[in-house]
């Protein structure tokens, strides 16, 4: 099997089609945040539509979420006058039928069943405001944020990474994030790979992830990420830091070795043990949210 | 002789009982002799699904909740090996450290905290271990070195003759404030680290630290 089928089994793996039980959960939990929205602001129409993976077709089974974006018309006031009230008016509508966390400027929702309190539904729920009747700009509020206001264009965002010609990149690269438990923002890792990638959207898909793999190991020091919708008031640098850029240069650095000693299958696994990594993959992540973890030992 | 506590406590043993029954369906307590026992498949639950499962038997001890329950997996799907922390003799998995039970299992809280808590993580861990994953959250040494390790981060110091000294404190039956402090400054007791002792001595047991410092000066490792 040549390099370039392997990762198109993986990535054939690793999709997620309408029909699959997971994407069907989520849609239900769509339905039922946006009846809990409308219901609860009544009189109001806000526009909730899917952004983020599901939205983008980057989707993998073995890390997902959905994210939904809630934002209100410029002029309507039924949710809050204010970011922060709509913010919070939206997190109270929510609040009635889940568990909800906040994290940045969306709203992660989790359930709130005694039965299975806590577990987490992997939906992010995004409020906001249109900054004008053209429905396109819109403002968030980042609660833990100095500058609590944010522009964004979700239309953007999508297409940014939508004719971007390297989506299937952007799905490996994701998963190589999850395998090697890289801590950079999808958001921004999208970013890199498409700015990396510029002009090689022609290469076969294993060319493409091992030049993605060669900058970062050799250039990702000069590495630079822009938000398409707001290059000037969405400072990213913070989330590409230093030590950040180190751990990405020697985790590819470690992941083209293995390519070069051991072949593809040695970077995500032969194909027919997928369902074992997907397993040790869901208890890593158990393990990982373990608040007081006990050690063993043996006297 | 210790009095058997679900004879002593009943409503104690009906609130247990009721409490892990409820959330783990598939476990079941049963009175065996003087010894209460919780059997059966022990589930590993992440976000609402099972990712694996144990058989298990909880032999509670005839003080609980005072002592540690022995746990046992009976499915013999985990080998006998100290190197996956079971005690190869009687198959008992060690799934915590005695003296660090105030910080994952503390005295007074309920059996279904040591479910959830302790042996969760044990079995956990044992389910990452067989597929090849290193222990996700450490493991302790074996033996004394595991006592030594787990005292050098409590207290902060690698010196093994004040780890002993600091239990010798711990498992007396009282300390006077005019001692010498074990960190041998040479300073008194009240005048020094008088503060911390009280704290880790309502945190760990005289019993366990009187186990835990005959262990280390039987080790050798005083005299290395």
């Amino acid at each position: 099997m040549s390099a370039n089928d392997y990762l198109y089994d993986i990535l054939a793996s690793q999709a997620l089609g309408d029909e699959s039980d997971e994407v069907q959960a989520l849609q239900k939990h769509r339905a039922d945040v946006e009846k809990l929205l409308c219901d609860h602001f009544k009189g109001s129409s806000p526009t909730i539509r899917y952004a983020g993976s599901k939205a983008k077709c980057t989707m993998n089974r073995e890390s997902y979420d959905l994210d939904i974006i809630c934002y209100f018309a410029s002029g309507d006031t039924s949710a809050g006058d204010t970011l922060q009230n709509i913010y919070e008016s939206t997190r109270g509508a929510l609040g009635k039928k889940y568990l909800v966390e906040q994290k940045g400027s969306a709203l992660r929702l989790k359930s709130c069943d005694p039965q299975t309190l806590g577990v987490d539904f992997h939906i992010d729920v995004v409020p906001g405001r249109f900054t004008d009747n053209s429905k396109a700009d819109a403002y968030l509020y980042q609660p833990a944020e100095e500058k609590q206001r944010l522009k964004t264009n979700l239309g953007v965002h999508l297409n940014h990474v939508k004719d971007s010609g390297v989506i299937d990149a952007i799905r490996l690269a994701k998963l190589w994030k999850v395998r090697n438990g890289l801590p950079i923002r999808t958001f921004v890792l999208e970013l890199a790979v498409i700015k990396l990638l510029k002009g090689k959207t022609k290469k076969d898909i294993s060319e493409q992830m091992e030049h993605f793999w060669t900058e970062l190991r050799d250039n990702s020091a000069d590495l630079t990420v822009e938000d398409p919708a707001n290059p000037n008031g969405n400072d990213l640098s913070k989330e590409l830091d230093h030590n950040l850029k180190s751990q990405l240069a020697s985790a590819a650095k470690r992941t083209l070795a293995q390519i070069d000693s051991f072949g593809w299958a040695a970077v995500f696994g032969d194909a027919e043990q997928k369902e074992k990594a997907e397993k040790v993959q869901l208890l890593r992540r158990a393990a990982s949210v373990v608040v007081t973890p006990a050690k063993p030992w043996l006297p | 002789m210790t009095r058997l506590w679900h004879r002593e406590n009943p409503s104690l043993f009906e609130n247990e009982k009721r409490a892990v029954e409820t959330y783990f369906p598939d476990l079941s307590f049963t009175v065996v002799g003087d010894f209460v026992h919780v059997r059966g498949t022990f589930p590993i639950r992440f976000e609402g699904q099972v990712l694996d499962n144990y058989s298990v038997d909880l032999q509670l001890a005839r003080d609980h909740p005072k002592s540690l329950p022995v746990v046992q997996e009976v499915g013999g799907r985990i080998p006998r090996h100290a190197d996956r922390h079971i005690i190869s003799s009687d198959g008992t998995a060690c799934v915590l450290l005695p003296d660090e039970r105030w910080r994952v299992w503390p005295p007074g809280t309920p059996l279904l905290n040591f479910l959830t808590g302790p042996v969760h993580s044990f079995f956990l861990a044992q389910s990452l271990v067989e597929r090849g994953d290193p222990w996700p959250f450490g493991q302790w040494s074996h033996g004394a070195m595991g006592l030594v390790e787990f005292y050098s981060e409590l207290l902060g110091t690698k010196d093994i003759r004040m780890i002993a000294r600091y239990l010798d404190y711990l498992a007396s039956k009282e300390i006077k404030g005019h001692w010498p402090c074990p960190c041998h400054t040479g300073r008194r007791l009240r005048d020094c680290h008088m503060k911390l002792l009280l704290d880790l001595r309502s945190k760990i047991s005289r019993k366990d630290a009187t186990n835990s410092v005959n262990m280390i000066k039987n080790s050798g490792l005083l005299t290395t």
